[in-house]
This record gives C-alpha cells, sequence and structure tokens, in this order.
C-alpha cells in the first residue's frame, strides 16, 4: 500500500498519481533534468528531495527555522498555531509572529498560514495571505490543509521556514 | 486458406515447432485464456483463435498446406508493429492486489510516411446539423468549412453530405469529387431551422456512407451538432456500432454549450472516431480540418485491439494518446481504434491490477492483440500479437517508470480527477466534487497550467454554492485537460 503524503489516500501498490488528489509518487522532473547542475545550485533545495516522516507524535516538538537566523524556535503545537506578523495598528498577534525577521518586506500576511494539530499529524493551511504560502516549492490553495513532515520548507511570499520535527 | 493470420505466433511457438511442442503450447494457452479458467472478455475472443490455431497446426495435411500457403506471402514486409511498456519490469511478490500499466505503442513501418506520398482514399460523410440554433455564425462557418474540405478532396475520394434538423435530408448524395464548384454550391444553400434529432441524420449519413463503402478507402462519417437529441440516443449507439463492424468510422464535434458529450464521446468510442468540443465557431474549421488531413494520411484503418489478461488479472482501463486523445471502453471487446496514420503511431494506455500473493519467478501477463486494414497492401487484414510478461521477485530494486508512462499517465490523471468530480456530483456528493475540483486546481498550477486552474477553482466555489457545475466551464475542463494529452502534429504531415 502507498500512502499519499498529500491527502492521505490509502492507494495501491503500483499506482504512480494518487488516484485521489493527483499527487505524483515520482518526480518527473529529476528524471527528465539530464543537465548536471553545479553543487551551487543545489544549495537551498535540501530537505526536497527526501520526504521526512509525517508522524507527529504525542509530546513530539515542532522546531522552526528561520533562514538566516543562528537560533531556531522550538515550539509544542497543541492547538491551532496561527503564522504571521503583527500589525502595528493593533489586533490580535499572530501565535508566531514572524515581524522581528523582516516579516513585512519578505511579503508576510498578518494571519499568512496556521499550522493545525491532527491525530499523530501537523498539517499547513494557507489563510488567503496576499503572496501565497508554498510547501516545498508548490503553493497552497486556501484553506486547504495539506500534511507536513519533517524536513518540509514552508515559503510564505518569500520568507523561508524550514520545519522539524523532535 | 487464410494465410494472412500467423497462427504460430497466436499459439507462441516458432514456426518449426514439433507436434509435441504444439500440443503443449495448446495446453498452456487453454489453462490461460479457455472461458472456463478466464472470465475476461478479451481472453474469450483470444481463445477462439487459439483454437482455430490449434485446429490446423495440429493437423499434419492441414499445416503442411498452411505454411506453404503462407511461404507464399512472406514477400510483404511486417505492416505495422507493437510495442509494450510495462510500468514495472519486476514487480515484488507483495500479499495485496498491485496495479500495473502497460503502454501500447501500435507503429506504421518507418518507410510508410516517406514511401506514399498520396494521400489515403476518402469516403467520407459530413452529418451537419442545421437546426435553428445553428443560425448566423455557426452555419456559416461550417459552410466555410464544407467548403474547404471539397477543395481539398480529389477525384479519388467519395463525399457525402446530409443535413439534419428534426428530420434529415441528404444535400449530396455520394459522388466522387469532380464538380467542386457544384459541390460547394449545393452547401451553400444549407438553410437553418428545426429542433436536433441526430438519429435521422446519423442513419441517412451512414446510409451514403454506405454506398461506397469500401476496404481500400477510409470510410467516415463526421457529425456535427450544437444540441441534445432526445430520447434517441441508445439508438444511435446502436446504429454506431453496427457501422463499426462495417468499418465505418465516426467523428463526432459538438458546438456550444448544449449538446450532450457523454453521448458524443460514446459514439466515437465505439468506431474508433474522435469526438471535440468547439467553443467558437471558428475553431470548426480547424477540427475539420484535422480530421480530414488526419484520415487522408491513414496508413491502415479499422484497427481493433483485444486485450487478453492472464485469468487471475484485471484489465481496468484503457485510453487512447495517440493520434487524437479519447477515451475507450473496454467491453465489448474487441476494442475499436481507428486510423493508423502514416507517421504517427496510435499509442493506448492500459491499465491492469495484478492479484496478491503471485509466486517469485517470471510470469504472463496479457496478450495484446491488434489486427487492422492495411489500405494499400495486398492481402485485407493483419494481425499483431504481443504477449508481456513480467518478473516477480522479494524485494526488487527500485525501479524508475519509464518516462513516456509517467508523462501520459500524469496528463491523464488530470482528466480522469474532472471525471471523477463530475461522477461525485451525479452521486450527490457535492464536498467530493468541490474537493476533486480543488484537487485538480492544485495540479493544474502545478504542472503550469494556471489558466485551467483558475477555471476549476471557479468550478470548485460554483459546485459548493450551486450544487452544479456550469456547462461552459465542466466541458472545457474536460476538453481542455483531455487536449492536455495531445501531441502536436509532425510538422511533415501538414500540407
Amino acid at each position: 500500500m502507498k500512502t499519499c503524503p498529500y491527502c492521505g489516500f490509502d492507494n495501491r501498490e503500483g499506482v504512480l498519481y494518487c488516484e485521489e488528489c493527483g499527487h505524483p509518487f515520482y518526480s518527473q522532473k529529476d528524471a527528465v533534468e539530464t543537465t548536471q547542475l553545479s553543487q551551487d545550485a543545489h544549495e537551498g533545495f535540501k530537505g526536497r528531495m527526501t520526504w521526512g516522516t509525517a508522524r507527529f507524535e504525542e509530546g513530539a516538538l515542532l522546531v522552526i527555522r528561520i533562514r538566516d537566523v543562528p537560533e531556531p524556535i522550538t515550539i509544542e503545537p497543541v492547538r491551532d498555531i496561527i503564522i504571521g506578523r503583527r500589525d502595528p495598528l493593533g489586533g490580535d498577534p499572530p501565535d508566531l509572529d514572524l515581524s522581528p525577521y523582516g516579516a513585512a518586506e519578505l511579503g508576510v500576511s498578518r494571519r499568512h498560514a496556521l499550522i493545525r494539530r491532527g491525530e499523530d499529524t501537523l498539517t499547513l493551511v494557507d489563510l488567503e495571505s496576499t503572496n501565497g504560502t508554498f510547501l516545498n516549492g508548490q503553493r497552497l490553495l486556501p484553506h486547504q490543509p495539506r500534511v507536513l513532515r519533517d524536513g518540509d520548507e514552508v515559503r510564505m511570499g518569500r520568507f523561508v521556514l524550514n520545519l522539524f520535527f523532535k | 486458406m487464410d494465410a494472412s493470420r500467423n497462427l504460430y505466433a497466436i499459439l507462441g511457438v516458432p514456426p518449426e515447432a514439433t507436434a509435441d511442442d504444439i500440443r503443449e503450447a495448446y495446453r498452456l494457452m487453454a489453462r490461460r485464456f479457455h472461458p472456463d479458467a478466464n472470465p475476461n472478455e478479451g481472453a474469450a475472443l483470444q481463445f477462439r483463435d487459439i483454437v482455430t490455431a490449434y485446429d490446423i497446426l495440429s493437423d499434419p495435411g492441414e499445416r503442411l498446406r498452411y505454411d506453404e500457403a503462407r511461404r507464399a506471402l512472406r514477400s510483404e514486409p511486417t505492416p505495422f508493429s507493437l510495442r509494450v511498456m510495462p510500468s514495472k519490469r519486476v514487480l515484488s511478490a507483495l500479499a495485496e492486489p498491485q496495479v500495473l500499466y502497460l503502454l501500447l505503442e501500435i507503429m506504421p513501418p518507418r518507410q510508410a510516411g516517406a514511401a506514399q506520398r498520396r494521400t489515403a482514399p476518402l469516403n467520407l460523410t459530413l452529418v451537419l446539423d442545421r437546426s435553428t440554433s445553428m443560425r448566423g455564425a455557426r452555419l456559416d462557418k461550417v459552410k466555410i468549412a464544407a467548403h474547404n474540405i471539397i477543395e481539398q478532396l480529389s477525384a479519388q475520394d467519395v463525399i457525402s453530405i446530409v443535413t439534419f434538423s428534426d428530420r434529415a435530408e441528404v444535400l449530396i448524395p455520394a459522388t466522387t469529387v469532380t464538380d467542386k464548384t457544384s459541390l460547394c454550391a449545393a452547401v451553400s444553400i444549407m438553410s437553418a431551422g428545426g429542433g436536433t434529432e441526430i438519429y435521422h441524420g446519423l442513419a441517412a449519413g451512414i446510409a451514403e456512407c454506405r454506398r461506397h463503402l469500401a476496404p481500400r478507402m477510409v470510410n467516415h462519417v463526421i457529425l456535427l451538432t450544437d444540441g441534445r437529441t432526445f430520447g434517441d440516443e441508445e439508438r444511435c449507439l446502436e446504429l454506431a456500432r453496427e457501422a463499426a463492424a462495417e468499418g465505418i468510422g465516426i467523428s463526432a464535434m459538438g458546438i456550444g454549450e448544449e449538446w450532450n458529450d457523454q453521448f458524443l464521446d460514446a459514439l466515437a468510442a465505439a468506431t474508433g472516431g474522435t469526438s471535440a468540443y468547439i467553443q467558437s465557431p471558428k475553431a470548426v474549421l480547424q477540427f475539420l480540418d484535422e480530421r480530414v488531413r488526419s484520415l487522408g494520411n491513414a496508413f491502415a484503418e479499422r484497427l481493433q485491439l483485444t486485450v487478453a489478461p492472464d485469468a487471475d488479472v484485471v484489465l481496468e482501463s484503457a485510453f487512447r494518446l495517440q493520434p487524437t486523445p479519447q477515451p475507450i471502453d473496454v467491453s465489448p471487446q474487441p476494442i475499436q481504434l481507428g486510423t493508423l496514420e502514416k507517421s504517427r503511431p496510435i499509442t493506448v494506455l492500459i491499465q491492469l491490477q495484478m492479484p496478491p500473493s503471485i509466486k517469485t519467478g517470471f510470469r504472463t501477463v496479457a496478450r495484446l492483440d491488434v489486427t487492422g486494414d492495411v489500405l494499400w497492401s495486398e492481402r485485407q487484414q493483419h494481425k499483431g500479437i504481443s504477449d508481456i510478461s513480467v518478473e516477480i521477485a522479494q524485494n526488487p530494486q527500485p525501479e524508475e517508470p519509464p518516462m513516456a508512462i509517467l508523462d501520459a499517465l500524469g496528463k491523464l490523471t488530470l482528466y480522469r480527477m474532472q471525471q471523477k468530480a463530475e461522477q461525485a456530483l451525479n452521486d450527490g456528493r457535492v464536498q467530493d466534487a468541490s474537493r476533486q475540483l480543488e484537487n485538480l486546481a492544485t495540479r493544474l498550477l502545478a504542472a503550469g497550467h494556471e489558466e485551467l486552474a483558475q477555471k476549476a477553482i471557479i468550478e470548485a466555489r460554483r459546485v459548493s454554492h450551486t450544487h452544479a457545475l456550469s456547462q461552459e466551464g465542466r466541458k472545457s475542463l474536460k476538453f481542455q485537460t483531455r487536449q492536455l494529452l495531445a501531441l502536436p502534429m509532425p510538422e511533415s504531415d501538414k500540407r
């Protein structure tokens, strides 16, 4: 059996695209691109090639690394975590406020996305953000939850986060 | 004696096989395809051929006569060849069922394009809707398209034109294309008025086509409509199946939003034709032109495919990718594939389910059998057989599926998602339908088809609000996702 990392549907073995949501199980790009890329070209793509586990157990911690910020943020996601930036004019601040890291300049919305705790999983939901939320380079549709995996790269506008499970 | 069929290939033995070899081969084939052992429809057809082959080859006198007759035919080159690519060559031995895809390519001989510059003789019938709704730009474009076709044809071709509304009229009875001026004049007097009853038009059209029905011609009916026919669809399909059995193909084209796409798809699928959706009257010209050009490029006609899976293998679906993308039914068999062009293969993607707990080692999966009439060949029906085998192993090396399959299936998946959304909606599962459309939008976006993705999102919203798709959105999603599968026509084929 092959469980779709995108929608969780259980496909039969041998299926090449998820029969429920069409998610490709094999990357066509990998097979097409035969040109040898320089080592630099691979920088910043780490974590996209390998899929980590989607299992997020009780009591596990989520480590959020922000590009160019040495100290990671560690949280225990027991409830919904809204990611965004604090509005200087007031209003409820998001649970994870990215404004200290230049969020406004990089196009993060005030309520940009949220991380939701599911049973043994975490999902990422875009909250109709202005500049969009991208999971491993793929744009999310608003309000459509996507399962997160250890090592995933999340981009909000031009703001890049890497998520690790601990 | 009909020596055109390779009986040795049917039994899967070399021509020098001994009587014992032949008996053993028959025993194995019977175990694979005997109707008592194998419930698949294609298997029954295969078994009939196998029995015929065995009857002849197991009788020394008959076999000698067959061999002699066959030697006389030897000089002819192989007319078309089959190439089959499985999605995996080595399957893992699993306790659960697994899916295996086969990409079948039916290829014309390499030199066919260069050697036969002339176009295939056409016996073409146009069946044109002239109901009230066709009035204006639609009918004008149809007339221009018909004029263009007449201009393209030559004295070797036969044309007939039938118009219909509530009833059918033969505008141009089947005739060779010699006096183009008066043919064009006849088209020009067409006027719109009345309802849409396809059956009458189709019946009259097929009758005209039948008058010049010839095995060395491409016999084809092109139906063009903008409306929905009521109550006579089943009769139309019955007519189409009869036409297919006689060797007449049907292509169907719908203009605007009103017509029934499922019906036109079924009509085309039953005869190996093509169905298309035309949004603007302008596109009529292009579609008809391409269709007629494709028919004129015919190397072989009336291609038929039989898929005979082994007894424990299930045939789930098949889709024709080339020359034009078209969903095809796996029942009834043989499956009609239509025209094999001189310089383009026919490709079909077949989805099979392998049984759970298969023993390790090599095993057969299915037999594919293709027949077709080569237009310039001395003998008529040609046949190609391909027996597909895979290896089953414990923990085999991971294998990248072939690019051709990944690519085709990726696009086909988009088309299928649209179909699933529609199915969900028909079943009253509104949320499922809306989710499917959102998934489709995500995939379309990922594949770089932004405009189509937008359409899918709009339709997803519409579905969750109104529990229905718009006619226009539904048709354009369906036919445009299908069209993603189309490859551009080779440059060399353009006139």
